[in-house]
């Protein structure tokens, strides 16, 4: 473990950009079709990769 | 954070997921399959499509389809016709077996095609697994009180997870983002795998979460809504004798086209002694034609006997609040992909709550063998002195 102290923003920048990601991805698909569609599964998509990086990640 | 209010919510934390804990987990399972229910109906049982025919076909009277299901079953009820959702060219007719069948019954559907009037399939509706699984899920077989805890449980899921962001900065004052500590004991690995999953998946958990109790509480809007509006609209009928004579179908959708001309007609509920119309109108839902406002339904009333529009209002903004809720609870608005992200993410769902329960449980049984673990926060840590 690092010894490293780190401040509420260094905490939260990660989840709330994933956030911000999770919410355009939802609101996307209800706002139209087609574009609007294949925004949302990309903006979604990212929170899972992201997931499936850290969690298959040895640290 | 002080170390004082670092164990309050631990405390809240704790027994808000705890009491929840079970119910979720059941609301996670049934819900994986019923992401996927239009594929799954479609597979095990196929509905017949209408004909393919010149586009430019017109369409049958709407009439011709209700007296050939009356004609069909003269001793039941037409009570309600809608256009079909996913066939084209398709109308269904639903028909009870009393007059006021009550709310749940399920009525007999007759398919027709909706330009030549042909019937195409009879469906009772009974039965199914996934039916089953739908009503588990909504309310474990119990009905309204059933929906309504499992509401309260939703409650206390949102609570659980406003208190675990409140304890994921004390958590992570010393780790980088989404860091899974392995090789030590595996408390500690499924600590930081329920940490990372709950950040990531934090806003959607929240929207189905909370679109999930809007859900529960459906009906009693809908009936305040109605307890709202029916009394005024039936007011002038009351007292009055039965109808002898019912307006044409097809003059009433007409009108209500022309009244809410961007909207296209859904369904269109029949002169009904059944809670949900009146014996004296039509009621014509109707909704709009992109993603969001086809979630949208407006309802015109017009009068059973002349056919004059009666009423044409927006529903009030609860009950639009609870139709935009659904699809962003259900994932069934953005195609197969969205839905295979729905499932994925419910998945994760279920991972964060078993590890959670596996902590709580881990923890019980360490304490009972004396021994300290430590996977929580030094005070230090927590309290925000600097050390």
């Amino acid at each position: 473990m690092r010894r490293v102290r780190r401040t509420a923003g260094d905490i939260f920048r990660w989840p709330l950009w994933l956030g911000v990601f999770t919410a355009i991805g939802l609101a996307s698909a209800l706002l139209g079709n087609d574009g609007w569609d294949v925004l949302s599964w990309v903006a979604l998509a990212i929170p899972l990769a992201v997931l499936g990086w850290k969690a298959s990640r040895a640290t | 954070m002080t170390a004082r209010s670092v164990k309050w919510w631990s405390l809240v934390h704790k027994w808000t997921s705890l009491v929840c804990t079970l119910f979720l987990l059941m609301l996670c399972i049934t819900g994986l399959p019923l992401i996927f229910h239009d594929e799954i109906d479609d597979f095990f049982q196929s509905e017949v499509s209408a004909r393919e025919l010149p586009a430019d076909t017109p369409q049958a009277p709407l009439s011709k389809l209700i007296d050939t299901a009356k004609a069909r079953y003269p001793a039941r009820f037409a009570q309600v016709l809608n256009w079909d959702q996913d066939r084209a060219n398709v109308v269904n007719v639903f028909l009870s077996e009393v007059p006021a069948p009550p709310p749940g019954k399920r009525l007999l559907k007759l398919s027709f095609d909706s330009r030549t009037a042909d019937l195409l399939e009879e469906d009772a509706q009974e039965g199914g697994v996934m039916r089953t699984i739908r009503v588990i899920h909504r309310d474990m077989l119990m009905g309204l009180p059933g929906e309504l805890f499992l509401g309260a449980m939703g409650l206390l899921f949102v609570i659980a997870l406003v208190s675990g962001v409140v304890l994921y900065a004390p958590f992570m004052r010393r780790l980088e983002f989404g860091a899974v500590r392995r090789g030590g004991a595996p408390r500690i690995k499924w600590l930081d795998l329920h940490n990372l999953i709950g950040a990531v998946a934090l806003v959607w958990l929240l929207a189905v979460g909370l679109t999930g109790i809007i859900n529960t509480i459906s009906l009693p809007l809908f009936n305040a809504w109605r307890a709202q509006v029916l009394p005024e609209l039936i007011a002038p009928h009351l007292g009055k004798p039965p109808l002898a004579r019912f307006a044409d179908i097809d003059g009433v959708v007409a009108t209500a086209r022309q009244a809410l001309g961007g909207n296209v007609p859904a369904s269109v509920v029949l002169p009904t002694q059944a809670r949900f119309g009146t014996p004296r109108h039509f009621i014509v839902w109707t909704k709009g034609a992109t993603p969001i406002t086809s979630r949208l339904f407006t309802p015109a009333m017009l009068d059973a006997e002349t056919g004059q529009l009666v009423a044409a209002r927006g529903l009030p903004w609860y009950l639009r609040v609870l139709q935009v809720s659904r699809p962003l609870h259900f994932g069934d608005y953005g195609g197969l992909p969205l839905k295979i992200i729905w499932a994925l993410l419910d998945l994760a769902t279920i991972i964060v709550i078993a590890s959670g329960l596996y902590l709580w449980l881990g923890k019980r049984k360490s304490r009972q063998l004396g021994m300290q673990v430590t996977d929580r926060p030094t005070t230090v840590a927590t309290s925000g002195v600097t050390s």
